[in-house]
């Protein structure tokens, strides 16, 4: 009735699936970069229409990057997203190595409190930021947009847990060694820790890249403003929406994130994959 | 000698100390773009040239997104101890501005007579959603209203005459199962008609409840909502019948932001969307092409739309004085003229109409004037105390109606329902 199925014909099976259901996800994900990269190219008329021979025109790219001050706003998201990773990197890895290898007294509790920090939706807490930016008289600059994200919970409680798989014999016999605590951090855990610190590199950079509500309030001039307040001139809903303009300006404020994770692809998948198994 | 020295030394050190008291007035105006990115650029042209005329005052003006953006913004600046002086928001965040206790009424920074001439001269229509329990609290200023835009050329091949558009919801049926086009195997390629379903519904809906004859969908006071009234469910079902009875409109949620791309694509031969769209479809459409009220039932009507000047609470007199004066002067005829000419929106004082340039533009652009003339049948936008959550639920009932998951009758029943529940407490 049904043909016989060979440890071999099965595997063969499963291979053709998998890969299949690959390429279908990545079309499926490639599907509006195609859209934003062929409105962008053409005049506004074939926005909803394909024509292979359509006129090629750079236009929009023109128009989008002279509606805003762009260059200044590359600066300071460029600015805004190294200073958030340095400080999240340096404060986090601290604080993490405390709570994976440090006794003290509330260390629970606090370790609680990091992780509510994770439950709550940071819009809930915007009158409340944007009082203490004021009572620290930061608003309208750049460390303001980062300052609220500095510790950031996820950061501590991703690189505790990576820092609590890190073998205890290769603590001690650095310790051993007459290394310093903070010699040890830095010379056995972070390196030990690098796809972990890759990997939330990655996602705190685009978080970033993209934050928009924050920077809108906290900001009000062209030399604190980033890329997105710039980018949200584009998304007016009283008049039709232009789509050729705004996906020429979406391509040039996400072009350097593409661009960079496509150059290092291998490295970011390889460190996913390796945090991900731990 | 020595004495009227020292006279003349005091009295340079007063001006002095004047001018530098006079120079301290700094204002803060957030402002939201809402039509294209030029606006931004004509806001900013506007008060510069209001500096360049008062050099004692210095008015930084602050893009600040889409509307929800702006009232975002300016709440979380309220509250945190550190408003603007002026923001403009939608004109029916009224209640939403007074409830959250942030707002001033402009009454008492003005005299009678600046009552009468100045806040009386504004179009009525504009005023019902700027005033409320005896005071105003917008000032209008980038107000719109919908209309109906018609494809001449579409009317001319399916025998309709290209300069008459439909004047009743009976003849705009007619004309768009004319103008409805199907190909051989039955898939239609030009829709007679789209009244749009996404982004704010409720706004064009209103224009439908209007004609057939409710004065808005909401009271003055912003305590009571008339969902399930007997006209509202007309309208409704008359919006419904479009797509299903008669089948000239795209069934569905249709995308407000796709609308225009649409009508110039020759997808839908007539549209409703608003004046704000008029400069984008003069400038792109490949066609000649009508602006007309939007057709009649009981009655002519049409909803009003857009932001309001709100005065925020918070500064010194003085500087609330000084962005008073501002505004006056942003609303006067020249100023409101040049503000209308770039981007599109209605000016909201017959006075603006009067002047030179706007009479020049109107003849170039006819258009311009239908809206001016719908003003005299429009009504309020829905406005309410917690304004989004009510406009909300009425959005969806719309919605549900629409896609058949309730009957319009259904629909706003429940709608009504939901509603009383939230508004009981205001009343």
């Amino acid at each position: 009735m049904s043909a016989p199925t060979t440890p071999a014909a099965r595997a063969d099976l499963d291979r053709v699936l998998i890969v299949a259901g690959a390429w279908a996800l990545a079309l499926v994900w490639l599907l509006p970069l195609a859209y934003a990269v062929w409105t962008a190219i053409h005049p506004a008329a074939f926005e909803t229409r394909f024509a292979p021979l359509a006129p090629l025109t750079l236009e929009n790219f023109v128009r989008a990057w002279n509606a805003a001050p762009f260059a200044r706003y590359f600066v300071n998201t460029i600015l805004l997203v190294t200073m958030v990773l340095t400080a999240q990197l340096i404060l986090c890895s601290l604080a993490a190595f405390a709570f994976a290898r440090f006794e003290f007294p509330g260390k629970n509790t606090l370790f609680a409190l990091v992780l509510v920090q994770l439950m709550v939706m940071p819009d809930i807490l915007l009158v409340r930021n944007y009082t203490t930016m004021g009572s620290l008289g930061l608003i309208d600059t750049i460390l303001a947009i980062g300052l609220p994200y500095f510790a950031s919970g996820f950061a501590i409680f991703l690189l505790r847990q990576t820092f609590k798989t890190v073998p205890r014999e290769l603590d001690e016999a650095a310790r051993v060694e007459g290394c310093s605590w903070l010699g040890l951090l830095w010379r056995v855990y972070v390196p030990l820790a690098r796809p972990t610190i890759l990997a939330f590199g990655l996602v705190s950079i685009s978080h970033h890249w993209n934050n928009f509500i924050w920077p809108l309030i906290i900001t009000s001039s062209v030399e604190t403003r980033p890329l997105t307040v710039g980018l949200s001139i584009f998304a007016t809903s009283d008049s039709g929406t232009e789509w050729s303009i705004i996906t020429a300006a979406t391509l040039i404020t996400s072009g350097p994130l593409l661009i960079g994770f496509l150059l290092f692809q291998r490295q970011f998948v390889q460190s996913f994959m390796r945090a991900g198994i731990k | 000698m020595k004495h009227v020295l020292k006279s003349f030394l005091a009295s340079t050190a007063a001006v002095a100390a004047m001018s530098q008291a006079a120079w301290a007035v700094d204002l803060e105006f957030y402002f939201p773009v809402a039509v294209g990115g030029s606006a931004a650029e004509t806001i900013e042209e506007l008060t510069e040239g209001y500096m360049a005329e008062n050099p004692d005052v210095n008015i930084e003006a602050i893009y600040t997104g889409s509307y929800a953006d702006t009232t975002t913004r300016a709440i979380t600046a309220a509250r945190g101890g550190n408003p603007p002086q002026l923001a403009i928001l939608l004109s029916v965040d009224m209640f939403t501005m007074i409830d959250e206790d942030i707002v001033l009424p402009w009454d008492d920074f003005l005299t009678e007579e600046e009552m009468d001439e100045w806040i009386g001269g504004f179009y009525p229509a504009f005023m019902r959603n700027s005033q409320t329990g005896g005071q105003t609290w917008g000032i209008p200023f980038q107000r719109s209203t919908p209309v109906l835009y018609w494809n001449k050329e579409a009317f001319a091949e399916a025998g309709l005459d290209p300069e008459t558009p439909p004047a009743t919801w009976e003849e705009m049926v007619e004309f768009a199962e004319a103008l409805t086009l199907r190909d051989d195997s039955g898939d239609v390629t030009q829709w007679g008609v789209r009244i749009p379903s996404s982004g704010f519904p409720s706004w064009l809906f209103t224009g439908l409840v209007a004609s057939a004859g409710l004065d808005g969908l909401a009271n003055d006071a912003g305590t009571e909502v008339y969902f399930d009234a007997p006209e509202v469910v007309e309208a409704l079902e008359y919006l419904v019948s479009l797509a299903n009875e008669h089948e000239v409109m795209e069934p569905g949620i249709l995308d407000w932001g796709a609308t225009p791309r649409a009508f110039m694509d020759g997808n839908a031969a007539m549209v409703w969307t608003t004046t704000g769209n008029l400069t984008n479809i003069r400038t792109n459409a490949p066609f000649d092409f009508g602006v007309g009220m939007l057709p009649e039932n009981e009655r002519p009507g049409a909803p009003t739309g857009g932001g309001n000047f709100y005065l925020f609470d918070g500064s010194s007199d003085e500087q609330l004085q000084a962005a008073v004066n501002f505004v006056k002067w942003a609303t006067a005829p020249d100023q409101a003229a040049d503000w209308s000419i770039a981007t599109g929106y209605v000016a909201p004082r017959p006075d603006t109409w009067e002047t030179e340039r706007m009479q020049t533009y109107a003849e170039e652009v006819p258009g311009a004037l239908v809206a001016r003339e719908q003003l005299a049948y429009a009504v309020p936008e829905l406005s309410t105390f917690e304004g989004p959550r009510v406009t909300q639920i009425i959005n969806d009932a719309i919605a549900a109606a629409i896609v058949g998951d309730k009957t319009p009758a259904e629909a706003l029943a429940d709608a009504q329902e939901a509603a009383d529940a939230i508004l009981a407490a205001y009343r």
